[in-house]
């Protein structure tokens, strides 16, 4: 089935490919840093491991016609729904929620993989129909195929997965030509339903969105969090206390260093400047997931190019503005550089079906 | 479908969301990037919990039953302790305790934690000084001055109270518990641990190079634990406590008019102060193994013999069934035969005929055995249980007994063999297998002093939060309605009355202004601990018997008989009582008319 095509890897987004690269490495040097600071000591190498996993299933994702794949999606998208499902009567609990499935001795999300399977059940779902003929009835297949993972991950509770299926939904349905008018009343529905989401959270969730409305509340639990998060970040001021120079990080005054923090760490060491190189790099490679996107060779491929993007952009946008006191605490990885396994293959199979849509933007059926 | 127009409408909301983020950074890391900087260069922040204070318990006149004091803490912050055998070693010398027993506290802890773990309470003024002198080569030590039970005296009301202790490995998952926590493990400590324990605030505050307190970055505000008004009256328990001194038994004092317990005391009591502080295995298996059994709350937990209380209820039975009158008189030998056994009174001599009346107030067996028989054991045992005897009284705590009304199936089923008359003999007498616990039996006098109400007794009256607002009432709730004519009620405070001040058996609880009424009992001790180790004396009293005001059960364990020996420590209690009321009487007066 994998077939190496001359053509298509002349057509190969190599750019997009040594930038997403480029994110990785520093990702990956950060982690040393932090297990150099006595936390964690094999955290690197299991990255290296997951890394390599990911490059394969990258590789394996871009070979095989994104067409294939999206006429696999319903499939794909039971099995996904069918591990979320698993997920809450097997899965291993952490700190109250549970979101691993023990696969041969190795924790895995499900969630991570049901983002990709998310964008191709949405552009198969969106696919095949004329925009200009938008209707409400025709609105609620995406709707209902967005509300049913939706609830499942609520209900580990993973509130940062469950939120970003939003932005990407938002963006596909905006980009397949949804009338705006529709969009806003959905948005609009979705605001008057929020409230129901309040009792899906487990209390140590709601705490969390009640600290971000009122920081004096918990000044000890979440608010601490922020707070250390702040100094750490801030601390770096211009230049950044250099590679292994990060106090904060040291003192273990930082929460969740390594995973959804791990942007404070890298703040803290390499200062604004660094800041703004890496923010830089994703920048890059969001915009090159929208120029895909324009340049596909049909619908499919551009609503993919679109879910991908804006399932990479509104990620990084989210953590960062976690982690910098913007927005509230919801728990959420950074693509490419927070520690995790079952994150880092998501997030590259995200790259490798941009790769697969870019590669194939000349071929004709 | 593929529009460039709403692409790039989707690229600029992304990058305006770039330059939102890269704005965050740039007022962070470089507007604000000295401040904080400052901040982390100074480690700076830490944090602490503001330990609420404990609720106290009061009694009904608002007398603390326990207070509060403040006493010192000594905490160490893992993450600041750069030796954790040198600081443990140097603490254990200022304090004098082996190093061990301060690592104990640590263990589990991660290094990393930036929490304080308490590692030792109740510091002295003097030790408090000697560790602030060393306070230099102490990183990552604290002394706090935290809110603490004091007890005056430890043994005071020590069951009813109720010990306090650190939570345990278990009592910690429990949410919202640190180690080192303090948590109610009997009595009203523990069955009120909920609303005493309030909710413990913290505080962000920044720290110099030696860990002093610079300025308090951020504070929520404990909230105190909420007052408890039990039911008990402080002094009427110490009057009780005091009867009780150097005797191993119970008292319950009830007040039949509403329900409420006056006084529990279970004797003999720990000392509440033996369990605050750290506990050694050998004072632990002390108590443990103690053939008094301190421990346990002899009012709800101790099952005995009722003794001749019971003729009481065979009495009520006949009467109501119209089995026998008031004018009906029987024997009172000194023996009958029933079966082919022989069963004595306890006086060697025939005493004649006599009307019930008689029989109770001088407590004859014989003629109850006979009484008995008339009566039968299925309705003997449908009257005891009518007056609450063999299911539990209900009173919130853990453990309470349900004593025991034998009937002939249970001992059928049980393969105990057949129902011979002879037991329905001993059990009119109170003896054989019925089995009492001292509160249900001041709950039954309490349906003879109120025609009939059984009360579920009530020892909490409210419970308020820390600014006086009422968070919970608790009503008094009588259980049920023992429906028996007024007229055999009458009757049988009248022979409660005779047996104090009628010549009968019970004169040793005899008041010189107030009535009482009361039945003596001396139960044998056939089964069960401490078998034929003496009899136990009960006295069971209500007063004033025209309109009674208060119900007094004493119970000596192994005291010897029931009117020489309980009878009079009932008297002394009543006593004290009364002497209470009319002074408290008097004040009310004396407020009310001020001239």
């Amino acid at each position: 089935m994998i077939q190496v095509d001359r053509r298509l890897l002349l057509n190969l987004d190599w750019a997009l490919l040594a930038f997403s690269l480029a994110v990785v490495s520093i990702g990956w040097v950060t982690l040393v840093t932090v297990s150099a600071y006595g936390f964690r000591g094999g955290l690197p190498l299991r990255q290296l491991l997951w890394i390599a996993l990911g490059l394969v299933v990258l590789v394996i994702l871009a070979s095989i016609d994104y067409r294939v794949w999206v006429t696999y999606a319903p499939l794909l998208y039971g099995i996904g729904i069918f591990l979320l499902g698993m997920v809450l009567v097997w899965g291993r609990s952490a700190q109250g929620a549970r979101r691993w499935l023990a696969v041969g001795g190795v924790g895995f999300q499900p969630t991570e993989l049901f983002k990709v399977i998310f964008i191709l059940i949405l552009a198969a779902a969106l696919g095949g129909r004329r925009w200009a003929t938008w209707s409400w009835g025709s609105l609620m297949v995406p709707l209902g195929l967005l509300l049913l993972p939706v609830v499942l991950i609520l209900k580990q509770p993973d509130l940062g997965t469950a939120i970003i299926l939003l932005p990407v939904a938002a963006g596909m349905l905006f980009a397949a030509g949804t009338r705006g008018r529709n969009l806003g009343l959905l948005a609009l529905g979705g605001v008057v339903a929020s409230p129901l989401l309040w009792i899906f959270l487990k209390d140590y969730q709601r705490e969390r969105l009640l600290v971000y409305l009122d920081p004096g509340r918990d000044p000890l639990g979440t608010a601490w969090n922020v707070a250390q998060s702040k100094i750490a970040i801030g601390s770096g001021m211009v230049w950044g206390k250099g590679l292994f120079g990060g106090t904060q990080s040291r003192l273990a005054f930082l929460p969740e260093r390594h995973t959804d923090f791990v942007f404070s760490v890298f703040a803290e060491e390499w200062g604004f400047v660094g800041c703004l190189l890496l923010l830089a790099g994703y920048f890059v490679i969001v915009m090159r997931g929208f120029e895909i996107a324009e340049k596909a060779r049909d619908d499919l491929g551009h609503l993919l190019a679109v879910g991908a993007t804006t399932l990479l952009a509104a990620q990084v946008c989210v953590n960062i503005g976690m982690a910098t006191g913007f927005l509230p605490v919801v728990g959420l990885p950074l693509p490419f550089m927070s520690y995790g396994g079952s994150a880092m293959l998501s997030s590259l199979m995200t790259i490798g079906l941009l790769l697969n849509v870019r590669m194939r933007r000349f071929m004709f059926p | 479908m593929k529009s460039r127009r709403r692409l790039a409408v989707l690229a600029l909301v992304t990058a305006s969301a770039f330059v939102t983020l890269l704005g965050q950074l740039w007022y962070l890391q470089v507007v604000g990037g000295e401040r904080l900087r400052e901040l982390s260069e100074r480690n700076r922040i830490r944090v602490r919990a503001v330990p609420a204070p404990r609720g106290i318990l009061y009694d009904r006149h608002g007398l603390p039953l326990v207070e509060n004091r403040p006493t010192f803490t000594l905490s160490l912050v893992p993450r600041e302790i750069e030796n954790r055998e040198a600081v443990l070693g140097t603490l254990a010398s200022l304090l004098g305790v082996p190093a061990e027993e301060l690592a104990e506290r640590l263990e589990g802890v991660p290094p990393s934690s930036s929490w304080p773990v308490r590692v030792r309470r109740n510091l002295s003024p003097e030790e408090v000084a000697r560790v602030e002198e060393w306070k230099l080569a102490l990183p990552g030590v604290m002394v706090e001055a935290e809110p603490q039970r004091v007890y005056q005296d430890g043994r005071f009301a020590a069951h009813l109270l109720g010990y306090i202790r650190e939570a345990s490995k278990a009592e910690l998952k429990e949410q919202g518990r640190r180690p080192g926590d303090l948590v109610g493990q009997s009595g009203l400590e523990r069955l009120l641990d909920h609303v005493l324990r309030g909710q413990d605030g913290g505080e962000q505050f920044e720290v110099d190079a030696q860990g002093h307190p610079v300025q308090v970055l951020r504070r929520e505000e404990p909230t105190p634990g909420a007052h408890v008004i039990t039911t008990v009256d402080k002094r009427i328990q110490e009057v009780a406590e005091r009867a009780m001194a150097g005797k191993n038994g119970a008292v319950v004092v009830l007040d039949p008019r509403s329900g409420d317990l006056l006084a529990l005391v279970s004797t003999p009591a720990f000392n509440l102060d033996a369990f605050t502080g750290p506990l050694d295995r050998e004072s632990w298996l002390r108590l443990i193994r103690d053939p008094a059994t301190p421990l346990l709350n002899r009012v709800f937990q101790g099952e005995y013999a009722p003794g001749s209380l019971f003729k009481l209820v065979v009495a009520a039975a006949a009467l109501e069934e119209g089995l026998f009158t008031p004018f009906d008189r029987l024997q009172c030998p000194e023996s009958v035969e029933i079966g082919r056994s022989r069963f004595r009174n306890w006086e060697k001599v025939d005493q004649g005929s006599m009307t019930l009346y008689e029989a109770l107030i001088h407590s004859c067996n014989t003629f109850f055995y006979q009484l008995g028989l008339r009566v039968g054991i299925e309705r003997m045992a449908h009257y005891a249980r009518a007056f609450g005897f063999g299911s539990p009284v209900g009173i919130m705590f853990p453990g309470e007994r349900a004593g025991f009304v034998p009937t002939p199936e249970w001992k059928k089923a049980t393969s105990r063999g057949r129902w011979f008359p002879g037991d329905t003999a001993n059990t009119a007498i109170g003896q054989g297998q019925v089995l009492v616990t001292p509160l249900q039996v001041a709950r039954f006098m309490a349906v003879l002093a109120s025609d009939g109400i059984l009360w579920k007794p009530r020892l909490v009256n409210r419970v308020q939060d820390h600014a006086g607002q009422i968070i919970r009432t608790e009503p008094s709730l009588p259980a049920g309605r023992v429906g028996l004519s007024p007229l055999v009620f009458q009757f049988l405070r009248r022979a409660l009355s005779g047996v104090v001040n009628d010549g009968g058996t019970g004169q040793g609880a005899r008041l010189a202004d107030v009535e009482v009424g009361g039945k003596t009992a001396t139960s044998q001790n056939t089964s069960g601990r401490n078998r034929g180790a003496g009899d136990h004396a009960w006295f069971a009293a209500i007063a004033p018997v025209e309109s009674p005001e208060v119900v007094v059960v004493v119970l000596v364990e192994h005291g010897g008989m029931g009117g020489q020996i309980a009878a009079p420590l009932a008297g002394q209690i009543l006593r004290g009582i009364f002497l209470e009321k009319r002074a408290a009487l008097a004040a009310r007066g004396d407020h009310r008319d001020p001239g």
